[in-house]
């Protein structure tokens, strides 16, 4: 015989979503990133501005590691400096948002000021491998027309469900003009999480929005630079990595399929995430 | 290298012989023969003589010596071997000074053996200065062939340089200009040379260049742009709120920008720049003509910049080839070289030590040099005359003087 309860009873994933509400989560105090590490795999990261501003805020940074990735051979040193003021913006939202957390710049561009795929799959297995980091962010991409070689984005796919297999967190940044254009590694939906741009009232607000393989939408402004202030992509992935290291500081063996779940969860259940236009 | 020996000796019998010994001893020499001095110089008109072996009396009032002299006219180098069988009448000093390396008595010690002793002798002394001639000759004529080609790669690279690259940048940057309603425009090129050298260039609207930026790149706007890999406008443009960037004199001072990287090569980047489009600024429409136009444009940069490069790395390899053999004539050969002034400071040393010495060691530095000077160019035999020459003023001058 099976079970006589009511068609509309309560399971148990409703009680335990029932507690996991956006108030419950962000207003924990040890909801600060801490104990997380987390990459940006982007143009480096200005080491020294991010120092003196969240010193300046009393909010102290922890020290920023990082390195200067080629398509071969091994990585270079990070001097504390960007090859471009990009990946400096991106990092600064992620410490915004989770100040607490471990910082590594990954950066791709290097002196030569362009990305290959090689690249960022070097850094990618680097993050995972040597840094041992949670979370990665990736506010870059490469559209579709540019990766028509299905050798290469094989190689992108499977750096990206190694990391998603080692319960590493990816965040990419989809195309600004998606679904018209596509982009990897946002458009490995399944094993990542995808983000596309939208504009919210608070930067801890997102959305759930399914659309041509990109599942979420965050805040799509910066706070550094004048670069920032234009709604892109790039600022709205760090927004999402940043929320989930916070998280993550609250449990971090958790697994990318259940942080994806906890995120839609959140939108749900909090009326989180209803975009402000 | 081929060694060339011209014989001159009225005697046919003598001529011939000469001929026949140094043909079988020297297989690979150019050997003439004649029989005076107009047929040698018609020789050495045409073939450049490395050793003369002359007789030293011609018949018909010339003789071997006058004929060096004009010998030398068409080859300075040419050295002799002077045969004769009147050896007291010979001026040793004017024939040392003039290339006669060895004497040869007609009389005494001529057998074929001697005679290709004393010709290997020569040869063998020459060989060095020969081979040093030689590389000059090869080096010269390479530099007169890059000299010629030169003006015509400058003119290929003229006419087949399609766009120019400031043209190029100007109808790129006109077009988007237009298009868009800016005010005006500028282009940034970064390029990474194969050792890893930055630069970075920007030109203005006419397409002539500005400037060299002094902003690392690495904080420029326009790394920020490529990072971003797509166009991007900044219609609330707030200078004061730069972050981690810093701006370049011509972005200072504008209401709104608009730019889009352009990606010409893997190591060439390409950023256009529009500035202050009247409010509301600049458009998505305007994102979108410009994103076309970087299509399009990095096209026309890379054809532009190739042919740039192109022609650069000709210019460059021929300016070092030009400037390698720029003092080609006046590259010593390695027997001129003086010896290094430590050596001489330690001679110098040495002969002012010595108790005995009535002449100041510069006097007896510069006999020295003048010995090994001689020693050097005109071969020991020269030497050998000196010495004698220095013994013989010794016994004048003691017989003169009455000393002992």
């Amino acid at each position: 015989m099976t079970s006589s309860s009511p068609p509309n009873a309560p399971t148990v994933f409703d009680e335990i979503f029932a507690r996991l509400t956006p108030n419950s989560i962000f207003q924990d105090a040890r909801a600060t990133g801490d104990g997380i590490a987390v990459a940006v795999i982007d143009s480096g990261v200005e080491r020294a501005v991010l120092e003196a501003k969240f010193l300046a805020a009393g909010t102290p940074i922890q020290h920023i590691e990082g390195a200067i990735f080629r398509p071969t051979g091994p990585p270079l040193e990070y001097t504390g400096h960007q090859s471009s003021p990009h990946g400096t913006t991106v990092a600064d939202i992620v410490l915004t948002l989770a100040p607490r957390v471990r910082l590594y710049s990954a950066d791709v561009f290097g002196p030569t000021g362009s990305c290959e795929v090689e690249t960022v799959i070097a850094a990618l297995r680097h993050c995972i491998d040597v840094w041992n980091v949670k979370v990665v962010n990736l506010s870059l991409g490469v559209p579709e027309h540019k990766l028509q070689q299905l050798p290469r984005r094989q190689q992108l796919q499977r750096a990206i469900e190694e990391a998603y297999f080692r319960d590493v967190l990816v965040f990419a940044a989809a195309h600004n003009e998606h679904p018209l254009t596509r982009s990897y590694p946002a458009a490995f939906a399944p094993p990542l999480i995808s983000v596309d741009k939208g504009l919210f009232d608070d930067p801890l607000r997102f959305a759930y929005k399914l659309t041509e393989q990109v599942e979420f939408q965050a805040h799509s402004r910066g706070y550094l630079g004048p670069f920032a202030r234009e709604p892109a992509t790039s600022w709205a992935t760090p927004h999402l990595a940043g929320i989930a290291a916070r998280i993550l500081s609250l449990k971090p063996d958790l697994k990318p399929f259940e942080i994806k779940t906890i995120l839609y969860w959140l939108f749900r259940s909090g009326g989180n995430g209803k975009p402000a236009q | 290298m081929t060694d060339t020996v011209l014989i001159v000796d009225d005697e046919e019998s003598v001529r011939r012989t000469f001929q026949e010994w140094l043909t079988a001893a020297l297989p690979g020499a150019n050997v003439f023969a004649v029989p005076d001095a107009e047929s040698a110089l018609k020789v050495a008109n045409e073939y450049a003589v490395d050793l003369a072996v002359l007789d030293w009396n011609l018949g018909s009032g010339s003789d071997g010596l006058r004929l060096l002299e004009d010998l030398v006219e068409f080859r300075p180098d040419v050295v002799a071997i002077l045969v004769t069988g009147f050896a007291h009448q010979a001026t040793p000093l004017d024939a040392l000074r003039m290339g006669v390396r060895d004497y040869i008595d007609k009389n005494q010690d001529l057998n074929r053996d001697t005679f290709v002793a004393a010709v290997r002798r020569q040869l063998d002394r020459i060989y060095p200065a020969k081979q040093q001639r030689e590389l000059n000759r090869r080096l010269a004529a390479f530099r007169e062939a890059v000299e010629k080609v030169l003006p015509i790669v400058q003119t290929s690279a003229a006419f087949n340089d399609p766009v120019p690259l400031p043209a190029a940048v100007k109808s790129l940057l006109r077009f988007v200009i237009r298009g868009t309603l800016a005010a005006d425009g500028a282009l940034i090129v970064r390029h990474t040379e194969a050792d890893g050298t930055e630069s970075t260039v920007a030109y203005g609207s006419d397409g002539v260049a500005l400037p060299t930026p002094l902003v690392p790149f690495g904080k420029s706007l326009a790394a920020s742009v490529i990072s971003f890999q797509e166009p991007i406008a900044l219609n609330d443009f707030d200078p004061k709120a730069l972050g981690p960037m810093e701006l370049l004199p011509f972005e200072a001072n504008r209401s709104c920008i608009l730019a889009a990287p352009l990606r010409v090569a893997a190591d060439t980047v390409v950023v256009v720049e529009l500035f202050d489009k009247a409010s509301p600024g600049f458009t998505e429409e305007d994102r979108r003509l410009i994103a076309s136009a970087a299509e399009v444009g990095t096209d026309l940069l890379r054809q532009a910049i190739a042919e740039r490069q192109t022609h650069q790395l000709l210019f460059d390899a021929v300016d070092a080839a030009l400037q390698a053999t720029a003092h080609l004539t006046d590259m010593p050969t390695a027997t001129d070289t003086a010896p290094p002034l430590s050596v001489m400071a330690r001679l110098k040393e040495g002969l002012g030590a010595d108790s005995n010495a009535t002449a100041p060691p510069e006097t007896t530095l510069r006999l020295v040099e003048a010995v090994r000077s001689l020693a050097v160019r005109h071969g020991p035999s020269a030497v050998e005359h000196c010495v004698t020459v220095v013994n013989d003023l010794r016994k004048l001058l003691d017989e003169m003087t009455g000393t002992a």
